[in-house]
């Protein structure tokens, strides 16, 4: 493994995050206010307690998960599609490192990233509710397996765009919705019987509800059910990655 | 002499069926300097892209100092140094930050003092704290150069390095080029000017189509340019060259109107005055003379225009 290049296209890629700094964090913070302000106080004071829970904190895991996952996503594809946009990726081919190397210095920059704004928002979530963790190390590490899942997707859509378009479709068309259908803001039992079972399909659903186990030990699914679920969705985008890697595929001409 | 550079039977088809090299022949000794001619689309960026392990090979090996550029990709890829021949830089990175990642990227420690090295001798020093995109185009290109050269390779491809340059960038360019090879490194370079190739390559590379249909070391063209051609015409036409004749290494037009006489302009003697005399001497009546010098040029475009033109 050549760590030093593992370092070096990792240091740039956060020197990158860090020069804007001010931008990458206010977004996700107003837009994470705006969403208590308006779920928690104006609907939540009309919602009942979800599972013991009060509405306002209830949102929490679902509300980082999205901002994550988003910004996951994001990071990544941007990351990588950037070099090949302006050309720079002449050098990354160029140079005496390997696929997985390139793979693990923009991944690991954007799972950084997604983490860092993760635990931000966390953090404003405590200026507006009360919450508690229950179980801190397993909300950390899912809070990392869906960081580093995500951007291991968002590198697979940065690889595959071919224009600024294609960049955006997948998170908006498909990310998205399943983001939000995923319980973000709603328990899956709250919904009639048939949208329980669609809703099982939705991996996302396995993501939220076991994050928010980690938070309140209540979950729409098994944990155990949650944690296979993320691994498989890691796997699978390893899997990806490791045939783009075989075959140079939108990469090498 | 030990080659640094070996390239056997390599061929590029690209994935739309086009075959852009149809195996290059090409062994390069440490501490030369190649330059490649050709005309656009003739296959110079895709031979050193290809080599650089930008696209890959359709069939065919390449080694740098020994190691293969598939087998052994990271040892052959860290001996080596590109410069694009388009301007690829990250407008808002400073030039100090872009050439140090270079340096990391290709598994070198960081060292400040050779990286002020470089920029120093590429006059970016002053400028390593500038975005990229607050520098003129002679200055990129130099910082293209700064990274290329961060993690000290031992040969360097320059993809046509004074396109779009003015007179005197380029002689500064020929300076860098000329300054890197007394420090040991091989250098290959690509461009369409013919004074360049002149001024600072030791063999002359001419691709065309795909094939490479000459390398040759610069002096032995250099001979060849240095031919002249003296074309003696006759008031009236002959047959066949006049016994008297018969000594000089001589030719007759097609149309019996023109003897042809080639000889060294660097030689002692020409042997044109004792010719003119002899032409005289045989009763040959002088209509008029002419000289033409042949150049790389002529040779160049000979090359293209024939042996590239069968396909
Ligand atoms: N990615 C690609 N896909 C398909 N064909 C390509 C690709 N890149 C280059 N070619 C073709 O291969 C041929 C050689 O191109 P190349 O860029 O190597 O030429 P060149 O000698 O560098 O020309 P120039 O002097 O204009 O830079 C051209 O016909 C070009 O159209
Ligand atoms: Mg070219």
């Amino acid at each position: 493994m050549n760590w030093t290049a593992i370092k070096s296209i990792y240091m740039f890629e956060m020197a990158r995050f860090f020069r804007t700094i001010a931008q990458s964090l206010i977004s996700p913070v107003l837009s994470t206010s705006l969403y208590f302000v308006v779920f928690g106080a104006a609907i939540g004071s009309r919602i009942d307690q979800v599972e013991g829970v009060s509405y306002g904190a209830f949102i929490v895991p679902g509300l980082i998960m999205l901002s994550v996952i988003t910004q996951a996503i994001s990071n990544a594809s941007f990351g990588i599609y950037f070099p090949k946009f302006i050309g720079t990726i002449y050098e990354l081919l160029s140079a005496p490192v390997n696929f997985l190397e390139i793979v693990a210095g923009y991944v690991g920059a954007a799972a950084t990233k997604a983490f860092i704004i993760g635990v931000i928002i966390l953090v404003t979530a405590f200026f507006f509710v009360e919450v508690q963790i229950a179980h801190p190390v397993a909300m950390l590490a899912f809070l990392v397996l869906t960081c580093l899942s995500f951007s291991l997707l968002g590198f697979i859509i940065g690889i595959w765009a071919g224009n600024f378009e294609q960049l955006q479709l997948v998170p908006l068309l498909i990310v998205t919705p399943l983001v939000f259908l995923g319980g973000s803001f709603y328990s899956i039992s709250m919904l009639p019987p048939v949208w329980q079972a669609i809703s099982l399909f939705n991996p996302v659903v396995y993501l939220i509800s076991g994050f928010r186990w980690a938070f309140f030990d209540t979950a729409d699914v098994p944990i155990g059910l949650s944690l296979v679920a993320i691994a498989g969705f890691t796997a699978l985008c390893l899997v990806v990655i490791g045939w783009i890697f075989r075959t140079g595929w939108r990469i090498r001409s | 002499m030990t080659s640094i550079l070996t390239i056997t039977n390599l061929q590029k088809t690209y994935a739309g069926g086009f075959q852009a090299l149809k195996g290059i022949n090409l062994d390069i000794e440490q501490g030369e300097i190649i330059a490649l001619l050709g005309p656009n689309g003739a296959g110079k960026t895709t031979l050193i892209s290809t080599v650089c392990g930008i696209t890959t090979a359709s069939a065919g090996q390449v080694r740098v100092a020994g190691f293969d550029i598939v087998t052994d990709f990271r040892a052959a890829r860290a001996l080596i140094g590109l410069v694009p021949q388009e301007i690829h830089l990250e407008p808002f990175e400073t030039v100090q930050n872009t050439v140090r990642f270079s340096r990391g990227l290709f598994g070198k420690k960081s060292d400040p003092a050779k990286i002020q090295d470089i920029l120093q001798q590429l006059s970016l020093w002053d400028k390593r704290n500038s975005q990229i995109r607050e520098l003129s185009g002679g200055m990129k290109r130099r910082v293209l150069i700064a990274k290329a050269l961060a993690h000290e390779p031992r040969v360097l491809f320059l993809d046509e390095p004074t396109a779009g340059v003015d007179v005197e960038l380029r002689k500064d360019m020929w300076d860098i080029v000329a300054q890197l090879k007394r420090g040991g490194v091989t250098i290959v370079l690509t461009t369409h000017y013919i004074e360049e190739a002149e001024a600072i390559a030791d063999r002359v590379g001419v691709i065309a189509k795909g094939e490479l249909l000459l390398i040759e070391n610069k002096a032995s063209l250099m001979k060849r340019m240095g031919k002249k051609e003296l074309s003696v015409q006759i008031a009236d036409p002959i047959a066949a060259l006049p016994d008297s004749l018969s000594g000089y290494d001589l030719e007759l037009s097609s149309d019996g109107r023109a003897l042809i006489y080639r000889y060294d302009t660097r030689a002692k003697r020409t042997g044109i005055t004792a010719l003119l005399a002899d032409v005289a001497a045989a009763g040959l009546a002088l209509a008029d003379v002419e000289t033409r010098q042949s150049s790389l040029e002529d040779i160049f475009v000979d090359l293209v225009q024939s042996e590239g033109g069968t396909s």
